[in-house]
Parts: C-alpha cells; sequence; structure tokens
C-alpha cells in the first residue's frame, strides 16, 4: 500500500512539470509585456529603471533560465502581478480560491451523499416509485444547464419563498463561518446537479451489475440479512466504477463554478477568470489555471488512494 | 460474393434499426431533436417574426398570443429569437462535436497502431488536457482567440477530442493483435490502409454514441459561455445569448419568460440528444 501511494505520488510530479511549461510558455508568448507582470507597478512606474530592471530580472536571458527562475519564484510564493491593477496575483489567489473551493467542496458532498445513496436505493428497488424518481433525477441533472438551474433555485427559494438569500458570499454582520450556511446552500445546489446527476446513474448501473453476481446469490444462502448483503458485499464492490465517475467528473465542478459564481454573484475563482478573459489579463487567467490543475492532480491522487483501499487488487497493478 | 456481402451488410443495419425502433425512450428523443433541428433550419418559415427586429415600443411584453414567448428588452420577439437561435447553437455544437471526433479517431489510430513513443506521448498529452476542467481550458482559449461562432467551433474541436481520441486508441490495442490484422499484414497491404480501412470500421460504433453525447455537452457549454458574455458575439442570437439577459436580478425577477422558455428549450434539446445517445449506446454495443 505504501509503495502503491508514492508511486501514485511520484506520478504527479511530470504532470505538474509539464503543465507548468505549457502556463509559462502561455504568458511568455502572450501578447503582454512581461514586465509588467513580473515587477511590481511602482517599480514598473519609473521608465528610466526599466531598461535596469528588464536586466535585473532576465528577462534577456534564454527563456530555459527563465522559465527556471519563474518556477523558483513560485515556490518562494511569488506569482508575479496582475497586468492590469498590479495586485500580486498570489494575494488574489489567496482571497478567492477559498470562497470556490467552499461551495466545491459543499457540491461534492451533496452530489456523493445524494447521487450514491439515491442510486443504489434506485438499484436495490428497482422499478419502484423511488427508482422512476431517481432516474428522473438522473436524467434532468445531465441535461439541464446549471446556471438555468441556478435561476431557477433563486427565483423559487429566494424571490417566491423568501426563504434563502440570492447571493453574495461575506455580509455586513457575519461573526462566524456557520453566519454564511444559507449563502452557501443554493449555489452549493446548482452546482453539484449534474455531478448528483452523473454520479446517480452511474452508481445505479454499477450497483445492478453487482447485484446479479453469483457472489451475492452465495451471500445471500449463507443467510445473511438482506441489508448486510447490500452494504457489506454489494455497495463496496459497486463503488470501484462510481468513484472512477467522480474522478473524472471533479474537474467539470470546478469548471461550473464559473458559471454559479456569476449566478450567484460568489466571489471566487470563476470571477477571478472571467475577468481576466474579459480584461485579457493573461498572466492571472494562467496562474489561477495552475492552480486549480494542481488541485485537480491532488484530488485525482486522492480518489486513486480511496480506490486502492475499496479494492486491494488495484494495488498490486504495475 | 460482392451482392452477398452487401445483403448482409443491410441485415445487420436493419436489425440495427429495427432494435432503435423498439427503444421508445431513443426514438423520442431522435424524433424530438430532429424536430427541433428542422424547425431551427427552417426558421424563416416559422418564426412569425424578425428575431432581430427593434421595437422599444413592445418592450418586455409578456407572452401573449401575439408574441407566444413574451418580448425581451428590446421589443424583439422571444419565440422567434429561440427559433433563429437554435440555428447557430446547434450549428456549433454539431460542427464542433464531428470535427473533435475526427481528429481524436485519427490521433487514436494512430496511437493504437505504432504503440510505443507516440502512444505514450498521446496519451500523456491527453491527460495533460483532461487535467484542465474544460471550461477553464474553453475560457483561456477563448481569452487567446477571441469570441465568434468559428472561433467556438474551433476552440470546441480542440478541447474535445480527447474521449473519442481514448476510446478508439483502446480499441486499437486489442483489434491490432486480431487474426485479420495480420491477414492483411500477410497481403502485404499498408500500414495506412489497414489502420483506416480495414480497423477504423469496426470502431465506429462508440464514436458515434460519443460523437452525439458530445453535442449535447456543447450545447450546454455554448449556453453557458454565451450566459457570460463570452461565447458568440451578442449581436449573433443563440439558445445562450438569450439568457444571457438573466445575469440581472431584475430580469431574474419581472421578466420569467426572459430565461425560462430558452433555459427550457435548451434542457429539452440536450435532454432529447442525451436519450438518443443512450439508446444508441444499447443498441449498437456489441456485448449487450
Amino acid at each position: 500500500m505504501i509503495d502503491y501511494f508514492f508511486r501514485k505520488l511520484l506520478a504527479i510530479i511530470p504532470m505538474l512539470f509539464i503543465i507548468s511549461i505549457i502556463v509559462f510558455v502561455a504568458i511568455h508568448f502572450s501578447p503582454i509585456d512581461p514586465i509588467n507582470y513580473l515587477a511590481s507597478p511602482d517599480m514598473a512606474a519609473n521608465a528610466a529603471n526599466l531598461a535596469a530592471l528588464r536586466e535585473h530580472l532576465g528577462l534577456n536571458d534564454p527563456i530555459y533560465v527563465q522559465y527556471f527562475r519563474w518556477l523558483g519564484n513560485m515556490f518562494k510564493g511569488d506569482f508575479g502581478y496582475s497586468i492590469i491593477d498590479g495586485t500580486p496575483i498570489s494575494k488574489i489567489i489567496a482571497m478567492k480560491l477559498p470562497a470556490t473551493f467552499e461551495i466545491s467542496a459543499i457540491a461534492l458532498v451533496i452530489s456523493t451523499v445524494f447521487g450514491i445513496g439515491l442510486g443504489i436505493i434506485s438499484a436495490i428497488r428497482q422499478n419502484t416509485f423511488i427508482d422512476y424518481f431517481g432516474r428522473i433525477i438522473g436524467v434532468i441533472g445531465v441535461s439541464i444547464p446549471q446556471f438555468f438551474f441556478g435561476i431557477i433555485l433563486i427565483q423559487l427559494f429566494s424571490i417566491k419563498l423568501g426563504w434563502l438569500p440570492m447571493g453574495g458570499r461575506l455580509q455586513v454582520g457575519y461573526k462566524t463561518w456557520w453566519d454564511h450556511i444559507p449563502d452557501i446552500i443554493l449555489p452549493s445546489v446548482a452546482l453539484g446537479i449534474s455531478m448528483t446527476g452523473a454520479l446517480l446513474r452511474y452508481a445505479r448501473n454499477s450497483m445492478l451489475d453487482v447485484l446479479n453476481k453469483d457472489y451475492i446469490r452465495t451471500a445471500r444462502s449463507k443467510g445473511i440479512p438482506e441489508w448486510k448483503v447490500y452494504i457489506k458485499h454489494a455497495f463496496r464492490n459497486s463503488m470501484g466504477p462510481t468513484l472512477v465517475v467522480l474522478a473524472f467528473r471533479l474537474p467539470i465542478l470546478i469548471g461550473g463554478s464559473v458559471m454559479i459564481e456569476t449566478v450567484f454573484s460568489w466571489p471566487g475563482i470563476g470571477s477571478i477568470i472571467l475577468q481576466g478573459v474579459s480584461t485579457s489579463d493573461y498572466p492571472v487567467i494562467m496562474m489561477t489555471t495552475l492552480m486549480i490543475a494542481a488541485a485537480m492532480l491532488i484530488a485525482s491522487f486522492l480518489v486513486d488512494i480511496l480506490m486502492a483501499i475499496l479494492d486491494p487488487r488495484i494495488r498490486f497493478e504495475k | 460474393m460482392k451482392k452477398q456481402q452487401v445483403d448482409k451488410r443491410s441485415s445487420l443495419a436493419l436489425r440495427t434499426w429495427s432494435k432503435l425502433v423498439k427503444n421508445r425512450l431513443a426514438m423520442l428523443g431522435m424524433i424530438v431533436a430532429i424536430v427541433m433541428v428542422l424547425v431551427s433550419v427552417f426558421a424563416n418559415l416559422f418564426a412569425p417574426y424578425d428575431p432581430s427586429k427593434i421595437d422599444f415600443k413592445s418592450a418586455t411584453r409578456a407572452p401573449s398570443w401575439s408574441h407566444l414567448m413574451g418580448t425581451d428588452k428590446m421589443g424583439r420577439d422571444v419565440f422567434s429569437e429561440i427559433l433563429y437561435g437554435g440555428r447557430i447553437s446547434i450549428y456549433v455544437s454539431v460542427v464542433g462535436s464531428v470535427l473533435g471526433s475526427l481528429v481524436g479517431m485519427i490521433l487514436g489510430c494512430i496511437a493504437g497502431w505504432f504503440g510505443g513513443k507516440v502512444d505514450a506521448f498521446l496519451v500523456r498529452l491527453s491527460e495533460i488536457f483532461l487535467t484542465f476542467p474544460n471550461m477553464i481550458l474553453v475560457l483561456i482559449l477563448v481569452a487567446f482567440v477571441g469570441q465568434g461562432v468559428n472561433n467556438l467551433i474551433f476552440i470546441f474541436f480542440i478541447t474535445g477530442w480527447m474521449t473519442p481520441f481514448r476510446m478508439i486508441r483502446n480499441e486499437f490495442l486489442s483489434l491490432r493483435e486480431e487474426t485479420y490484422v495480420e491477414a492483411c499484414k500477410a497481403f502485404g497491404i499498408s500500414n495506412f490502409s489497414i489502420m483506416f480501412k480495414q480497423i477504423l470500421p469496426n470502431t465506429i460504433s462508440p464514436i458515434v454514441v460519443a460523437t452525439t453525447i458530445n453535442i449535447a455537452n456543447y450545447i450546454l457549454q455554448e449556453a453557458g459561455l454565451s450566459f457570460l458574455g463570452l461565447g458568440v458575439p451578442v449581436t449573433v442570437p443563440t439558445w445562450g445569448n438569450i439568457m444571457n439577459a438573466a445575469k440581472s436580478v431584475e430580469v431574474i425577477r419581472n421578466y420569467w419568460w426572459l430565461w425560462f422558455f430558452p433555459g427550457t428549450v435548451i434542457s429539452i434539446f440536450v435532454l432529447a440528444v442525451n436519450f438518443a445517445g443512450d439508446g444508441l449506446r444499447d443498441v449498437l454495443d456489441p456485448n449487450l
């Protein structure tokens, strides 16, 4: 297991390396003057210093030297500056990334609990009312545009019923994290809908598959109580394929946040990227993307470990 | 000899077709999708108004008999806009998806057939593409290439080749060990011909399914991008652009028809395409 853990961990490093090269090249060849991005605005303001500054920052060095210096700076926490307003990118990311992870994580919890739970109940009670209900949710989840679902939620729960706020994250008068739970609910549900749908469909199909296996019949014939058959024998074996879908869909969750954050005016990375795209702030876009890609790699690593725990066979594969 | 072959093929096609007809949900999906495509293509025959005609005197009217889905802030008829908008939305997603599948198919053939370093390189490349959230990849590309109908198609095919690529590659890895491939090699048939003429036709059904499902995804992505104001320029009506108005709370609160109808139309179309895609998968999968 420890061997497997380290093998998977090591596999991430070349990927991160390649992605960082892509990001560097993309910034390098974007039509901006790198001095605006590498130096803080007060340093770059004085035109007389520019040539000296260029030399100091090593912009006349060969590109691979520049790349490694850039990479080294990143490890020191220096991500460069936004070319629009000169804010350090590390500061922007540190401020906005938690907001996105907050709704993404809660959306993930909601969709895992509802998607897998409902999917499994649907499979156990095949062709009953709850199964039809589950299948409808599954199909709607993958077919409805997330932002449209978000708008419907706002219309229903904020405007018509007035139960939950329409958007925003930290409002005046909030003291603890728990105060903004009502703000989180609608965006997370809207963000999680497509994931819920997808997980539900896969959990149901894979559970149905497993329930037809011989070992389930064996377990039943041994007189094991029905709930124990479902939980200990069927559930654990049906999780493998479902977790693959989960890992595969994680990026979609983050991608969807761009739209959901717009609908609910949620101040996360979606809003940074959007602003970056409309103002052509390439460094901000690319650095944010780099962070997201790194987060995705770590998440998929965690899913790999989880799968190895669930299915011992995976640990011994080459 | 040749005639027999033709007969055999048509009987397989017939069997597939009759299986598909029996799958009611898939048929329903197909019919709905085809009807929506036709209505959009012939929008000029069905639309009661010119979708770009601005008439401030009749702005933001609620749905009525003269304006079935109401009018927007500039007094344009929403029903006509939706009909015309379907043209662009469907065109972008279909062409993007087909191009993506084509590129994925060719790369998949190459990777699966030659294996080794070429394969390792292409697989790595697809993994890197898959690490980025698709929506964010699309946004980055929008930042670099700009907005526009053709730019969007280009972006969709750049970001959509990975799934077909992986499917074809995996099929190739197993198919290239088959006896008929060895026979072809023994006859001295060229690599190119074996790859594209002998093996590729056997992998076509998963590609058809993947392309269909991709169309549904691209409809959703186009809608999302245009909703954000980064897809097709606002002057061109698309389903997403009509919903762009719903970014403001005022519209959500007071003018429900401006977001409810386009959103529902998008959902129904995507639902129909997904049903058709699922049905095709059931019918075309020989393992079932």
